[in-house]
């Protein structure tokens, strides 16, 4: 009998502190995987840019950037509760896709340009590269994902919320980051990658070149690698402040003259060969 | 203060380059401001150069303005990348303004490094040389240009009489080259890149292209976004992003290569498969000799070949390699199949390999015996990663063994040509081959008591402090060593410069002339367009300058038989330009003195090049180049075949005009399968490969000093396979120990990564500098080609609080 009840006793001893345990365990300080919660990378750049910021207006702080908190982590639901509960996308998602603004693209809608839109987005065009003419770095995290999810939104553009993506403004290639450097993976997000170099990039013109006021602009930028006008000159997903005021009109360089040189068409090694002037006899 | 300003603000601006457009507010990024001093675009020139990297070759549009490089182009005249770049060429011109760039020489004195004047410099190196001639050894690489290359080469082989140059190559592609010389003869690849928009199917055979070679890549893989029905098969010891594009993915042990290639000739002849047509007419069978193995073999039956041959039936091959036995047999299927053309493309994986010489034979095997060969498309491809691997070290042969134009210092005849052509007295030259690299890194690091009989080497143009393997061994061990004197020319501090006496600055790509040959026989020219920085100089003016003050010391090897400078250029009034003389050295293109010197010793194997102005006009041209009826120059693509190669004999359709069997044909080879030299125990239980990414370039010296490249890859990292991490309680990112039985290394993990290697294997890239995995790798070498295999050894992952504890 005394052995039995001896028994009973050890189980409990046991079941308790496996319960304690288990408890004990779960409460280990097993650190959740990163960038569940923060994310450094974005972290890290509000910080440079308010130091920019600062810097570029000479000590004023002007601006801060606010990155939103996105708590990634869904509760889950106990399978007791599974029947009453609405599966499908969360209730936050649903809200977000019922504010998402609704914004026909139309064509023939008349064309304020804004030269603050178009400083802005110029300097958000070099800030993305190292020199005018290098493919831009990729400005948002990647997993390593094939071409056809950098396809997916970059074919066409598109805009979803506050974030936009470009359209390709050349025709489709294989093995995207080839040409387009991503982030750091996520992993080394937080790895110092600055670099001390004196390079400085050519910088992205102005402006192309017009006759008279009024002429048509040169294009100033060689048309290699982009082909598609619209791209960036208008469409919706163009740069604010460098679209084109007539995106009806789609041969562009019908009126838009391209550069030769720009686009190694042919070699121009100073003049233009010309024939001799025409011999007139004087008199 | 301007300039500051302005270098913070692009700075800052690239550095928030990685910006999420979240909300409007990273829209509103600062406005760069428009200072007067930043380029304007509107005084750029453009000019041709190729690309400072890989082998590929692409060539560039360099954009100049007041002086400094400010923009990069694709070049759209260019046959090889027709107009694309990858993201370090889009990227190249920001290596030259690293902010630490080396300007003036440094002697170390008492521990700590002085500056000092360029003659002093090269007083101090002429001296030494002086001393003991033969006891110097001069280690460059397949950076070289090809008149740096071959000025080293005369000044070594030719003036000093000494051997001891090699290159980093050796560990790099001297398995390829060992290869060629088995199979056909001669070196070098027969086909060229047209075989990549021809092909039906690439097999990629351990090689990631999708980042090491990403024009080429694209050049294959884009045709199937364009419609083309192609098929990528990857064998590999691990997935890469060229395995995420391939329509099948192999996975193969390490060394099974070796059975695979085996396994499918073997199905080849067991089936009658093979194109008998082509064998009979145009190859031979060999195998290694019983008791010492030679490059060359010996000749054996096609019964031989078979009866050897037999014992590599797929079921075997699958138990070596690991890849199922169905897929042996379809890929035989596929390479009996002579409707379709198949182009096989290799690099490290192949030539880092205790048995380089006998993978790359048995692979361009395959392509002879199944008749895959010499047609557009059809075509075995060595690709290599230096951009003059071929044109420097291969074909002006600044190796330990070779004379320019492949001709080799032990062969007597070879050396008489070489003298005559350089006009020495006769036996100038040494007839006993020079220390390999292992060897003569083995002989530096050795105690001169002990017998290291190398007590000064020159080093130029590479970093044998982070690539060597085994660094503890090979490198090293330098350290205290009072009367070894190393000396190095570089652009930046380097791993290599850490235990650096004597340090010189060197001019960097288009700040100087020069010109590279690419993986596919092209042989390309670019001018000086900037100034280098301070009192950096080019390396070849180095070269010269020192053989000068040998000269004026008396070394008798530094006059030719008429007792000139072994290097003088006359003007056109038959006066010395004194080029040693950094002032005038630019008075004359000395590469173009060097360049048609070195011409005369291309045509003895059919490697023809044509004249320096020539390749002014042209984005490269493939040799052999040869002069037509009309007075134009004309290069050729594909070797060997008679539709387009002017030196098959008449009547041939196929011809091997530089066989080892004297009879026009090539050599198919049987080599036995042997285990890798080490391998996972007990004690350490992974394979560790090693390798590169698509963002960094070797020893990450240029690359890790362009922001764009170095922020996509800051860091090295160990990829492992999520179950193994798990196995050892290992999280993503965390730092672990990687041990081998002759070093260690510290990085973090990256578990299921860019690649994701299987069970069992994980992998270290070795671009950076603060985590050297060479002092885990092993110096285990092939035998024929002495290149050593930094893609398989044994090491153990240990977590830190182990280590520590």
């Amino acid at each position: 009998m005394i052995w039995r009840r001896l028994t009973t006793i050890f189980l409990a001893a046991v079941i308790a502190v496996a319960v304690i345990g288990y408890f004990v365990g779960l409460a280990d300080g097993v650190p959740a995987p990163k960038g569940l919660h923060s994310h450094g990378l974005l972290d890290e750049i509000g910080h440079h840019h308010r130091a920019v910021v600062r810097d570029a207006l000479s000590g004023e702080d002007s601006q801060t950037l606010v990155v939103p908190a996105i708590d990634k982590v869904i509760p889950a639901i106990r399978y007791a509760e599974i029947a009453q509960v609405a599966m499908g996308p969360t209730a936050a998602l649903q809200a977000t896709l019922v504010e998402l603004p609704s914004s026909p693209y139309d064509l023939f809608a008349e064309i304020q340009l804004s030269a603050a839109d178009k400083e802005a987005s110029s300097a958000l065009r070099a800030a993305r590269r190292a020199f005018n003419g290098a493919p831009p770095v990729i400005p948002h995290d990647i997993q390593n994902t094939n071409d056809a999810a950098c396809y997916a939104c970059h074919s066409g553009g598109t805009q979803l919320g506050g974030m936009k993506a470009s359209v390709m403004s050349h025709e489709f290639l294989a093995n995207c980051t080839q040409c387009h450097a991503s982030p750091p993976p996520a992993p080394f997000q937080d790895v110092d990658a600055r670099v001390a170099t004196s390079f400085v990039g050519l910088p992205a013109p102005k402006s192309g070149e017009r006759a008279f006021p009024g002429a048509p602009p040169t294009i100033p930028h060689s048309q290699w690698m982009r082909e598609k006008c619209t791209a960036c000159h208008g469409g919706p997903n163009g740069w604010a402040g460098m679209e084109s005021t007539h995106p009806w009109r789609s041969n562009c360089t019908q009126c838009h003259a391209p550069s030769a040189k720009l686009d190694q068409a042919i070699p121009v090694d100073g003049a233009v060969p010309m024939l001799p002037p025409l011999e007139v006899a004087s008199q | 203060m301007e300039t500051q300003r302005r270098n913070f603000l692009k700075s800052a601006a690239m550095a928030a380059a990685g910006s999420m457009v979240v909300s409007g507010a990273s829209r509103s990024l600062p406005v760069i401001a428009a200072a007067d001093s930043l380029p304007t675009g509107d005084n750029v020139t453009w000019n041709k150069a190729p690309c400072r990297f890989c082998g590929t070759g692409c060539h560039v549009q360099v954009g100049v303005e007041d002086g400094r490089v400010v923009a990069v182009a694709g070049d759209k005249a260019a046959d090889v990348n027709k107009g694309l770049l990858c993201v370090k060429g889009y990227h190249v011109g920001s290596i030259l303004y690293g902010k630490d760039r080396l300007t003036q020489p440094l002697l170390r004195k008492d521990g700590e490094l002085v500056p000092i004047e360029w003659d002093e410099a090269i007083t101090l190196i002429a001296q030494r040389i002086m001393h003991a001639p033969e006891r110097f050894a001069f280690y460059g690489s397949g950076q070289w240009t090809i008149p740096e290359g071959y000025a080293a080469q005369k000044f070594m082989k030719g003036g000093l009489g000494n051997n001891h140059i090699d290159p980093n190559a050796r560990l790099c592609m001297a398995s390829a080259v060992t290869g060629f010389l088995a199979t056909y003869g001669v070196d070098e690849p027969a086909g060229c890149y047209q075989d990549l928009d021809e092909c039906d199917v690439l097999i990629t055979w351990g090689n990631n292209p999708a980042e090491m070679h990403p024009i080429l890549f694209s050049r294959f893989i884009d045709r199937r976004s364009r419609g083309d029905k192609v098929t990528l098969i990857d064998i590999s010891t691990r997935r890469t992003r060229t395995s995420d594009a391939a329509t099948e993915y192999l996975e193969m042990k390490p060394h099974g290569d070796v059975a695979i290639s085996l396994g499918i000739m073997h199905l080849l002849i067991a089936s009658e498969n093979y194109d008998k047509a082509f064998v009979e007419k145009h190859c031979n069978f060999r195998g290694a000799e019983a008791d010492t193995p030679t490059l060359h073999g010996e000749q054996i039956s096609e019964e031989e070949f078979r009866k050897r041959i037999a014992a590599y039936t797929p079921e075997r091959v699958e138990e070596l390699s690991g890849v199922p036995a169905d897929k042996i047999r379809m890929l035989a299927d596929l390479f009996a199949n002579r409707n379709i053309r198949i182009t096989s493309l290799w690099c490290m994986g192949m030539n880092q390999h205790t048995m380089g010489t006998a993978i790359n034979s048995l692979v361009h095997g395959v392509h002879l015996l199944s008749g895959h060969f010499g047609r557009p498309g059809n075509a075995p491809t060595s690709l290599t990663g230096q951009p003059s691997a071929c044109g420097t070290v291969r074909e002006v042969g600044t190796l330990a063994h070779a004379l320019p134009g492949g001709r080799l210092v032990a062969n007597p005849e070879h050396r008489q040509q070489s003298e005559e052509l350089w006009n020495l007295k006769s036996d100038s030259i040494n007839a006993v081959p020079g220390y390999h690299t292992v060897k003569m890194f083995e002989q530096f690091t050795k105690a001169s008591a002990d017998g290291g009989d190398i007590d000064t080497l020159f080093v130029q143009v590479t970093n044998p402090g982070q690539t060597l393997p085994n660094l503890n061994a090979l490198f090293n061990d330098k350290q205290g060593l009072e009367d070894k004197f190393l000396i190095v020319s570089e652009v930046y501090p380097t791993a290599t410069t850490r235990l650096a006496d004597l340090i010189l600055p060197a001019a960097l790509w288009v700040e100087k002339n020069g010109m590279f040959g690419n993986s596919e026989r092209r042989t390309q020219q670019w001018f000086k367009m900037v100034d280098p920085p301070g009192q950096a100089r080019d390396d070849c003016w180095m070269t010269i300058a020192i053989a000068h003050k040998l000269f004026e010391l008396g070394h008798e090897g530094m006059q030719d038989k008429d007792g000139e400078f072994i290097f003088a250029v006359k003007d056109e009034a038959g006066k010395d330009v004194p080029i040693w003389e950094f002032e005038h050295y630019y008075d004359v293109n000395v590469d173009k003195h060097l360049f048609e010197e070195y011409r005369r010793f291309t045509t003895m194997k059919h490697k023809n090049l044509a004249p320096y102005d020539e390749y002014v006009k042209a984005r490269g041209l493939r040799w052999p180049v040869v002069e037509q009826p009309d007075g134009s120059w004309r290069e050729t693509r594909f070797r060997f075949a008679a539709f387009d190669d002017p030196f098959v004999a008449e009547g041939q359709e196929f011809d091997f005009y530089h066989s080892s069997s004297n009879d026009g044909r090539a050599q198919i080879w049987f080599h036995e399968y042997a285990p890798p030299p080490e391998m996972p125990d007990e004690q350490y239980p992974f394979w560790l490969c090693t390798g590169r990414v698509l963002e960094h370039w070797h020893t990450g010296t240029m690359t890790r000093r362009v922001a764009p490249l170095n922020r996509a890859m800051p860091t090295a990292y160990v990829e492992m396979n999520r179950d193994d991490a798990q196995a050892a309680n290992i999280r993503q990112g965390e730092k672990i120990i990687i041990e081998s039985r002759r070093g260690t290394a510290e990085l973090p993990v990256w578990i299921d990564g860019r690649g994701r290697p299987p069970r069992g294997t994980v992998f270290v890239p070795f671009f950076d500098e603060t985590k050297l995995i060479n002092h885990c790798t092993l110096e285990a070498h092939d035998p024929f080609s002495k290149q050593p295999d930094y893609k398989k050894c044994a090491v153990r992952v240990r977590k830190l609080s182990e280590v520590q504890s």
